[in-house]
């Protein structure tokens, strides 16, 4: 349940970004594909912490970022097939260094002055 | 009005996480952030070496649990000091509960920190807990599976161990395809298979763990004067 302490940092964060006597209408937060967090329950938690908050009604915008690596011995990037196979397309090693995948970012804030 | 902002949303816990990595650097202690499924061996794993790794390492323990005090009582006569953090309810430990462990030991005594994560291969590894390398335990009786179930831990862990190699007999494991999905993840990661039963792999796991306290105290060494001298 990994998304409750990630939704409640996010819910933070997005308090810390808000210009004052603004109202939020939408979040928009990155989340890496290898950080396994279900949407669905992020969802719900959102909707769960932000009703009756001064972030009430707002809605979260959840994109997934696909798992991108950097070949070990070549520096070739590419993104695997499957996650769980890194051979590289170019010299066959499997040396992957994560460039994108992991991480989870919050992007930007629709808000409207009040 | 659109506002864009990057922001990490882990940034507290990463911020914490480096004042642990200094504070642990400027005592010259390493420190092992070992992550593994309930049951794993985790703590039989430590309980075996910890007598063996001492009294030439002076190892503290931090032992995360949802509830019970139960590993830290199995390990407190096994090590230099041993704090437990109970996560009450929440699947991993996060930097800032780590740190209050930290302040619960003697950082100047000790060569080397050992976290003892909250069971869970998933969301652990999401947390940088200041720790200097990360271990992730698979045990035979999961299945031979779980690599290629649980990439992010073999693409982000510095040692992998396969523990419970005392049942490879009587489970149904197929170590060929283990070994297949782990390579297929990362060729370069170093694999000890160990077995508390058999004793087998635990002098290979205390070497790597004596080396890399020796390898860390160098590093941290250099970081610590370089920040003194700038
Ligand atoms: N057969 C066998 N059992 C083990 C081994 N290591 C741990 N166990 C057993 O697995 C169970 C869980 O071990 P524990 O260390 O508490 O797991 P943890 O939850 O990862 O800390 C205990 O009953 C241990 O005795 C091993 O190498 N071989
Ligand atoms: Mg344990
Ligand atoms: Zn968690
Ligand atoms: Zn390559």
């Amino acid at each position: 349940m990994h998304e409750a302490a990630i939704t409640q940092a996010l819910i933070e964060q997005v308090r810390a970004a808000m210009p004052p006597g603004a109202r939020l209408q939408r979040c928009a937060v990155q989340v890496g594909e290898l950080e396994h967090l279900d949407p669905y329950v992020m969802q719900t938690i959102w909707q769960a912490s932000t009703a009756n908050t001064d972030l009430r009604g707002a809605e979260l915008v959840i994109e997934r970022v696909a798992l991108r690596v950097r070949c070990g011995a070549c520096a070739r990037e590419f993104t695997p097939a499957d996650r769980s196979i890194m051979l590289c397309p170019s010299c066959g090693s499997v040396k992957p260094q994560l460039l994108s995948g992991t991480g989870i970012i919050l992007r930007s804030l629709e808000v409207e002055r009040t | 009005m659109e506002i864009k902002v990057v922001a990490n949303v882990l940034k507290l816990n990463d911020e914490v996480a480096a004042l642990n990595r200094r504070a642990l650097a400027e005592a010259g202690v390493a420190c092992l952030n070992i992550m593994g499924s309930p049951g794993c061996g985790k703590t039989a794993l430590l309980e075996a070496t910890l007598p063996r790794l001492r009294p030439a390492l002076k190892i503290g323990v931090i032992a995360g649990d949802i509830a019970t005090t139960r590993d830290a009582e199995r390990l407190a006569h096994l090590c230099d000091g041993v704090t437990q953090i109970n996560t009450g309810g929440s699947c991993h430990l996060d930097a800032n509960q780590v740190r209050q462990g930290l302040a619960n030991l003697d950082l100047h005594a000790l060569d080397l920190v050992i976290i003892e994560n909250v069971g869970n291969l998933i969301c652990p590894v999401t947390f940088d807990l200041g720790q200097g390398a990360k271990m992730g335990l698979f045990s035979v009786p999961e299945g031979a599976d779980k690599p290629a179930k649980h990439p992010r831990i073999v693409l982000e862990a510095d040692l992998l161990v396969l523990t419970k190699t005392d049942l490879l007999p009587h489970v149904p494991f197929d170590k060929t395809i283990f070994d297949a999905d782990l390579r297929s993840l990362r060729d370069d990661v170093t694999l000890i298979e160990t077995s508390v039963v058999s004793g087998a792999g635990l002098d290979a796991w205390c070497q790597w763990v004596r080396r890399f306290v020796d390898e860390r105290k160098g590093v941290q060494a250099r970081q610590v004067s370089q920040s003194r001298t700038e």
